[in-house]
């Protein structure tokens, strides 16, 4: 019975990690609501590619899931995350870092 | 008269307050139209992602005249979901309008523009309103409002061609057509997107804009 409860906890944790790619250290996955268009992810490509810390990001339109790469030895805090994307025009569901 | 010119003036004053990003912060985008009513070309600039400043020039073909003018488009309210975004924007303008004309009498004067507009995307359906009041003195004076509905027949991935399917349905309640039917293809490919179509009253429609 242990064991059951053990692999459901582990299945769950499977499903609700899969709407976000295993991520290496120096990146960041942003869950983002309003991700609805080429034109919407440019926006977030333009915002960010503005940060010294940010090497590049990838937007997944299925998942509305934005990966930021960063720089070797570079940080980016949720707040200027959170600050550069509402400043975008969009919002965050969710931040979640690699490493 | 005095109304619209207070809900412009409104809309200026109030724009750190209402707006939102019609563009991302710093850019710039060109903005074509060509259909039956006019053919225009709008440039304007975000200089947040609040609000956009721009320059628009259009030729109105019926009232054979040309209108520049200073433009302020204003994104008053945006509702992101997780699988869509619906917007809300007031549009107004301000400038001159010239006529020179072999068939009309030549006249000049400044015009005055305002409008509503929103819009509901998610990646496979669109729909969108929009309407517009032209005070232009002796020149011209008119209202219409469109609506416009759309579908996307795939889901393409980021930087992939996208296309969509529309239909907008225009209502000039001064016009001799009080209604026009104008069934159109959309394509977004970059930082292009290009529209065309052809009206029920055989006008072409080809819209292209490109964002900087």
């Amino acid at each position: 019975m242990k064991k059951l409860i053990v692999m459901l906890i582990l299945l769950a944790g499977l499903i609700s990690n899969n709407a976000f790619a295993d991520h290496p250290e120096g990146t960041v996955e942003v869950g983002i609501y309003g991700l609805v268009c080429d034109f919407c992810a440019q926006a977030l490509e333009k915002v960010f590619g503005k940060e010294v810390a940010v090497d590049n990001i990838d937007v997944n339109l299925d998942d509305k899931i934005v990966t930021i790469h960063l720089k070797h030895g570079q940080q980016l805090d949720d707040a200027v995350i959170r600050k550069n994307i509402v400043d975008a025009g969009y919002n965050v569901e969710e931040i979640r870092r690699g490493g | 008269m005095r109304m619209l010119l207070a809900f412009i003036v409104l809309s200026f004053a109030m724009q750190s307050v209402w707006s939102r990003p019609v563009s991302y912060p710093g850019g710039i985008t060109a903005d074509m139209n060509n259909n039956g009513d006019e053919h225009s070309l709008l440039l304007h600039y975000s200089p947040t992602a609040k609000y956009s400043l721009g320059i628009r020039s259009e030729y109105r073909r019926a009232g054979e005249y040309l209108l520049t003018s200073f433009q302020l488009n204003n994104l008053v309210k945006r509702w992101n979901k997780k699988d869509s975004q619906m917007n809300f924007y007031i549009k107004s303008g301000i400038g001159y309008a010239d006529r020179n004309s072999s068939r009309l009498k030549d006249d000049s004067s400044v015009a005055i523009f305002s409008g509503i507009a929103g819009d509901w995307e998610s990646r496979q359906y669109f729909m969108a309103y929009e309407n517009r009041y032209l005070e232009g003195g002796s020149l011209d004076d008119f209202f219409m409002q469109k609506v416009r509905v759309g579908m996307a027949p795939y889901i393409a991935d980021y930087g992939a061609l996208h296309t969509w399917l529309m239909v907008e349905v225009e209502h000039k309640p001064e016009s001799e057509d009080t209604i026009t039917l104008t069934p159109l293809v959309r394509f977004l490919k970059d930082v292009h997107k290009v529209e065309a179509g052809i009206s029920s009253n055989r006008d072409v429609l080809f819209n292209w804009t490109i964002r900087f």
